[in-house]
Formats: C-alpha cells, structure tokens, sequence
C-alpha cells in the first residue's frame, strides 16, 4: 500500500524544512523516499496549497489515572453539559473540561494530534492509567511516573544511599508501571503534607524525612540522566500559584546542578508580589532565566477562560486552593500511601484581576522565550483549560493584533499590570511545528514520531492555510495515523488504536531484593502484581507497546 | 389565538426528551419550523410531527394532549408563558424552570421541580420519587418558586431543597425533605420514615406526628405568628393549603446530627 502527498507546503524543523513544497510517500504506516521502480501508487492527495506537518504532539495532558477518574465522577455537570452523540464511527461520549476516554482521542485527532502524554501516573495506579489510555482511540500515549513522595525513595534518600541505587530503583520504576519519564510533584512535599507540613520551599527539610525538595530534584533529575532515559526529570515545582513563587522556580533551575530538567506549567510557578494586591508578573525574570539555562525545558501550562477543573497530585497546594473551588467542590485525598491527588473544580475568568494576569503572564514567557526547542504549548489539560483550546492559544501566539484585542478586554488593574501589549512577537509556522512536534517528540524521546524523515511513523496533519489561524488549527483537512486516514474535514473517519510509548533502561536486577521486603511489610498489594505487563496494555491486540531507545546512556556514578 | 397544542399520536418505544418545547423557545418559530424539530428519541431522534398532531398556534400557551409517561423534561428551563398536559408526563418535569405556569393533569415521574427556581409546577395526581431534589452532583434542589402536589409523593421529597414553597396534599414517601437546605415543605397526609434526614434548615409543616428517628428533637408547644401570614400567603392558591387557618404547633428540631437548625411543625 502505497499513499502519496503531493504537493504540500512541509513543516518539519526536525529536517530544517520551512514551507517547502515536497512530496511524501507512506508505505505500510512508514515515510518512505518514493515509489520502488514500476510500483503503483494506491492512493494520491493532492495538497497543492495545503500546510503539511508532523501530528501534534501533546507532551503534558492529564488523560489516565485515577485523578481524571475522580474529576469525572465529581463533575456530572461537566458530563450532561457536554454531550456528544454517535456518528458512524465514533462512539457516543461527553464532557467539556474531563471528556470520557473515547471523545478524548476523538477531539485530539480531529484537531490534528496523534499523542498525548499523561504527566502524573502514579506507579500504583500505572495499571489503571494504562487502561484508560488503552481506551482513548487513534492517538499513541504514554505516562511519566510520579516519583519523589514515595516512601522507598525518601527512605533511600534518608539514610544517603548511593546514587547507583536510586538510579536502579528509577529504572524498576520505569519498568513496572511502563513509563516513558519520571514525574515529581512537589518534590517531598505530598509526603510532607502528611506530616502535617502546609508549604515546602526548596531547601526546607520534611520534618519526617529531614530532606529538602532540593535533595529530591538533584537525586532525580541525575538519576534519569544517567540511565539515558532520553526525557529529562518532569518537574512540577514546589509552591504552585503562591504569589511570589517566582524565586522558588529561579532557584528549582540550578538544583539539577546542570543535569536536564523539564519544569511543567511554568505559568503557576512564575508570579511575583509587586503591586497594591501583592501579585504580578514573573515571566520576565523566568524567560530569562529559561533563556540562559540551557539543561531548562519548560511548558507553559496557558489557562484560557471559562469552566475547567484542576486535577493534580499535589495534594499540599490543592488543598490550600480548595476553598476557591467553583462550583464549590473537591476531593483532596491520599493514594495508597504513597502519594496523593487534589481535584478542584475551577472557572477562570476574564474580569478576575488574578486570572486576567494569569492569562497573560502565559502568553508573556511563551512570546518571551527566545528558543522555540524549549518550550511547549501546553494548557496542562485540564487544569489552565481543556486541551480543545489549542486552536485559539496557536491564534493567540501567531496573530498580535488578535492577542492585544482579546488582552484589551480583560481586567484592567492586571492590564497595567502586564507588559504584554507592548510584545511584538509573533509565532511563524515552522516555530509552532517545533513547540507542538519537532520539539515534543525530541523532549519526549520519540526518535520516530514529530518528524516527516524517511523512516518516520506516519502521522501526518494536513492543514488549510487560512489567516484565521484558530479555525485552521481547529479543523485539519486530512490527518494520518500511521499511515492511515483517520480524521477528512475535522471528522473522524476511521478509529484506530494508538500505540504506548515506553522507555526500559538497564539496571541491576539486585535491587528487588530490597523492594520485595518493602512491598511485602508495608505495600498493598505483591511487588510480581505491581508490574505492568505488556499484554495488559496490548489489550487482544488493541493496543501495543513501543519501547524508545535509551540513547545517550551515561556512564555509572563512581 | 388558541393555545399551541401537541397531540401525542404514536405509542413510544423510548423516552423523549421535550426540552426543545417550551414557549420561551418556541416564539416566533412557524409552525412548519416547529414540526421540523429533532427530538432526543432514545439513542436516535424524532421529528416533532412524527409524534404529535399540531394544533394552535399561539406559543406562548402550549398543551400536551394525550399525554404519555415517557415525555421527559416537559417545561425544562422555561421562563413564561403556560404549558399544560393533559396526561401524565415523564422525569424532570419543570427542570430549572424559572418562570411561567406549569399544570399537569395526570402523574408525572422522578425529579419534577428539580433546579426550579421560579414560576409555579401544579401536578393534579401523584409526583414521583425526588420531587424537587437535586439531580446527582448538584449541590441544590428547587431554588424557588411553588409547587403544588394534589396527590402522593415518593421519596426523597425536598432533598437538598434550598428556597420555594413545595406543598403536597396528599402524603409523602421516606427521607422526606432529607438534607434539605432551606424552604418550606408542607404534607397534608403522612409521611413515611426517615424525615427530615440530615436536614439543615428550613421548614417541614405536617398535620400528624411522624415515626421520627434519633436526631430529631422535641422543642415543645409554640404558638407561631409567621404562621398566620404564611397561610394568608397561601390564599391566592389553588390548593387547600389555602384555608389552613392554624398557627399552634408542636416545633421539632433536626437534624441535630446536622446543624439542627431545621424544623418540622406539626399542626395541632
């Protein structure tokens, strides 16, 4: 089967192309160079005129685990408010800000993206966030496992086990619950919550453990560098949306001491405490820092105004967010012992003084961020607001005078607050095609997906090239996964199944031994059942798992 | 003009969902547009004229002729107008109603008068189960306005009911006005077990002791005035609670399990 794109305007920074008219040719669900001599073409598009990229790449989504669980089952009015009915393909499903499994793949494939990864997958959990992602169609996903709270390892850290050991017991980590990254939430600070502490800034100590986040990051973030995992640590920082956390998140970047570090929803870590009501804009001082630590990724983790529902594991900062839930409702609760989960519904709006600057602090790091391979387009789904806001963010970005319109009616104490009118960047094409494709899968380590290179998966995304960027984002003429047609005119015409991506670093085996007695004295279930296994992800051949390479594999500690 | 009247003409296999049908919604709308209306039919859709005969034309008078049990969300989010069924109607009957009158000769199903919060609900025959109540994952109940119920009511009567007057002639089932928040309820029959659970405020009025559970509390005797003006409030209503002229009760406090600043009075 051979399927050929003629003509098409190809974005593909991962190959330097800016808008170059190129052919593609897909065999068997592969980029290929071109026909074989005397081989017939099955099927031809023409796309003279059409915008061609890589699928989209969601790199921080919270689609799995049990939090997206509870929000929906907290939330019915977000479900009977938002129903869809079947079409000939697509199942039956609802819900705007915690869409059911189905109508989450539906929408991200209608709007051209073809993997969503799941940032916050407890290891415990891990079997149930594999089995919603397993029901979430067409995209490929993955999950990052959250680390850093866990007794085991803040048992490691306190009595300073050699890092040989925590990297092992990293890489068991990965394995089991069949990660492609590791997480940290508020490194140390879920667990310190239990110990009744209600803030934990980077170099305070957990009053149990006596470790401070800042021990928990450099532990981690080395960890996973060393082992060759090619995500670096997933870092939700320490203090979320406290005014003033601005000097927590300058400080988190140096904690890695050098070693890759992604910090996520950057937006909630980037406020300062000017100003008569003691908040304002960070981005300036973060972009800039973002701009000189060359190791620091970022998301920003935009919010965009109307009804969502924030869903995190960060219990400490959830609780104390509680009370501003609206409808007024949460579920603050601990996991298994061993983590914890906060889900708070929320509804940004425009005329709050707070949300207003929120808003606009997002657009200011991502317009003041100078590297396009570093930072990526993110609402933190659903917490800023439901991934089917994209469209406008990418219109937000490419379209200034659209922006300061749109900036010009909010609150206007948080306009003059913000510098954000006087910003003239514009996002072009081929930077948005780093941020959303290129740049994600080489941050997530998919060496075969956010490209259009010989040998690629073929998930491509055809758009119309029209000035109202919002309506060409939201509606793609055509979308491939793996080298089928699965989404004509914004509308799925074919359901497929997505495959996992994972990651399996070497380590030693020897570390088990520890943890079967941990498991077996304090766990709730056996540590051979706590293991993922493949076939429960394959699913009667639904779905599949594609383990990544570990490139770039270090060295051991002395 | 004569009231816009839709008469049911097929037997139903499914629910129908009859949102779309109210006169707020309606006005200005051609009959041929009317007709041509999808409704929710199960998992499928129906159009309005595959199902009833159309008569009428004024929108803002609008009756349901040969009504049936399986024609939900009569009335729903309405704000004027009138809307009278003649038959019995489905759940959610007068759903987030705000306004307008609302009149039911038959029996209707669970969840009439939920969300309401304005307007007036008059149900000639028996309500079912959650009359007035919250639907699952709302934090309130009816909000307002009036309801009058001629005969029984199911369970749940009132739960977590937050403001309105819901009056019911006849009796009431178990967990009548369970968590409710605010409001008043009154129950001219009986009352089955469990009143008043989790109650927090508001008012029950009955007219014979209940079996009461544990965290109900006796406060003895009283001679209330408000009674008097509340009665007299009722007046204008087509009901019997029109001509109570009482105001000696025996006053109950509950649920002490929860706030305990509830009442249920028992008319002497």
């Amino acid at each position: 089967m051979l399927i050929k794109l003629t003509g098409g305007k190809v974005y593909d920074p991962a190959h330097q192309v800016d808008g170059k008219v190129t052919d593609i040719y897909i065999r068997d669900g592969r980029i290929v160079e071109g026909q074989h001599d005397g081989e017939k073409i099955d099927e031809e598009y023409d796309l003279r005129g059409k915008i061609v990229m890589a699928g989209a790449i969601d790199m921080h989504t919270h689609i799995g685990g049990g939090k997206v669980n509870i929000a929906r089952m907290m939330l019915p009015e977000d479900h009977r408010g938002d129903l869809v009915a079947h079409t000939e393909h697509c199942r039956a499903g609802c819900g705007h800000a915690a869409p059911s499994t189905l109508t989450t793949g539906y929408r991200y494939a209608e709007m051209g993206y073809t993997a969503g990864f799941e940032p916050a997958m407890m290891p415990v959990n891990a079997r149930q966030t594999h089995l919603e992602m397993g029901d979430t169609p067409i995209i490929d996903k993955g999950g990052y496992a959250m680390l850093g709270s866990d007794d085991f390892f803040l048992r490691m850290l306190t009595a300073k086990q050699d890092q040989n050991a925590i990297n092992d017991y990293v890489a068991w980590t990965l394995h089991a619950s069949q990660a492609i990254g590791i997480k940290v939430v508020n490194p140390g600070g879920i667990n310190a919550f239990k110990f009744n502490q209600r803030a934990l800034d980077l170099d305070e100590l957990n009053t149990h453990y006596q470790v401070s986040p800042r021990d928990v990051l450099k532990a981690l973030s080395r960890a996973v560098h060393e082992l060759g995992v090619p995500h670096p640590l997933h870092v939700h920082g320490n203090n979320l949306g406290v005014p003033g956390n601005m000097e927590t998140t300058l400080k988190t970047m140096g904690a890695s001491e050098g070693f890759p570090m992604h910090l996520t929803h950057i937006q909630f870590h980037s406020y300062g405490t000017e100003g008569d009501r003691k908040f304002s804009s960070g981005a300036a001082a973060i972009a800039e820092a973002l701009n000189k630590h060359k190791n620091i990724s970022a998301d920003v983790g935009q919010i965009l105004f109307g009804q969502t529902v924030t869903a995190s594991g960060d219990n400490m900062r959830q609780f104390a967010n509680a009370g501003h839930g609206s409808p007024k409702k949460s579920v603050i609760m601990d996991i298994e012992c061993d983590a914890g989960c906060g889900v708070v519904p929320f509804k940004y709006k425009d005329q709050n003084f707070v949300n207003a600057l929120q808003w606009a602090i997002g657009l200011e790091i991502f317009l003041l961020m100078e590297d396009p391979w570093r930072i990526f387009l993110t609402t933190d789904h659903p917490n800023g607001a439901p991934f089917t806001s994209y469209p406008h963010l990418i219109r937000l970005l490419m379209d200034k005078s659209f922006r300061n319109d749109t900036f010009a009616k909010l609150n206007l104490d948080a306009q003059a607050m913000s510098t954000l009118s006087s910003i003239d960047r514009e996002y072009s094409l081929y930077e948005i095609a780093i941020m959303t494709r290129a740049g994600a899968a080489k941050l997530v380590g998919l060496h075969d997906r956010g490209h259009l290179g010989v040998g690629a998966g073929a998930d491509i995304t055809v758009y119309t090239d029209q000035p109202d960027r919002e309506a060409m984002f939201a509606k793609p003429d055509y979308v491939f996964k793996d080298g089928e047609l699965v989404v004509r005119n914004g509308q799925v015409v074919k359901v497929t199944w997505g495959s996992t991506h994972t990651v399996r670093p070497e380590f030693d085996r020897g570390i088990e031994k520890d943890l079967k007695k941990y498991f077996d004295r304090y766990h709730t279930i056996n540590m051979e059942n706590f293991k993922v296994r493949d076939d429960e992800i394959a699913e009667g051949g639904r779905g599949k798992v594609i383990i990544q390479a570990c490139e770039g594999r270090r060295e051991k500690s002395e | 003009m004569s009231a816009l009247t839709f008469t049911l003409k097929t037997a139903l296999q499914q629910r129908v969902d009859l949102s779309a049908l109210t006169p707020d919604q309606l006005a200005g709308k051609s009959k041929a547009d009317i007709a041509a209306i999808l409704l929710p039919y199960g998992r499928k859709q129906l159009r309005v004229d595959d199902a009833f005969d159309l008569h009428g034309e004024d929108t803002a008078n609008i009756v349901f002729a040969n009504s049936d049990a399986k024609l939900d969300y009569i009335g729903s989010k309405m704000k004027s107008g009138t809307i009278t069924v003649n038959g019995d109607a489905g759940a959610y009957l007068g759903f987030q109603i705000d306004g307008g009158e609302l009149t039911v000769h038959g029996d209707v199903d669970a969840y009439a008068a939920s969300g309401m919060s304005g307007g007036l609900i008059h149900i000639h025959g028996n309500a079912g189960d959650f009359l007035a109540a919250a639907i699952p994952g709302d934090r309130k109940g009816m909000k307002g306005g009036t309801v009058i119920v001629t005969g029984n009511a199911g369970d749940r009567v009132g739960d977590q009911m937050r403001r309105g007057t819901l009056l019911i002639e006849g009796n009431a089932g178990s967990y009548c006005a369970s968590r409710m928040l605010a409001g008043t309820i009154g129950v001219l029959g009986t009352v089955g077990a469990y009143v008043g659970y989790g109650m927090r405020r508001g008012t029950l009025l009955l007219t014979s002791k209940p079996v009461m559970h544990a965290t109900l509390q006796d406060c003895g005797a009283h001679t209330l005035p408000y009674l008097s003006l509340m009665f007299k409030s009722f007046g204008e209503l087509p009901s019997k609670f029109a001509k109570i002229d009482k105001n000696r009760v025996q006053r109950y406090a509950g649920d002490i399990a929860n706030d305990g600043k509830g009442e249920i009075l028992i008319l002497q």
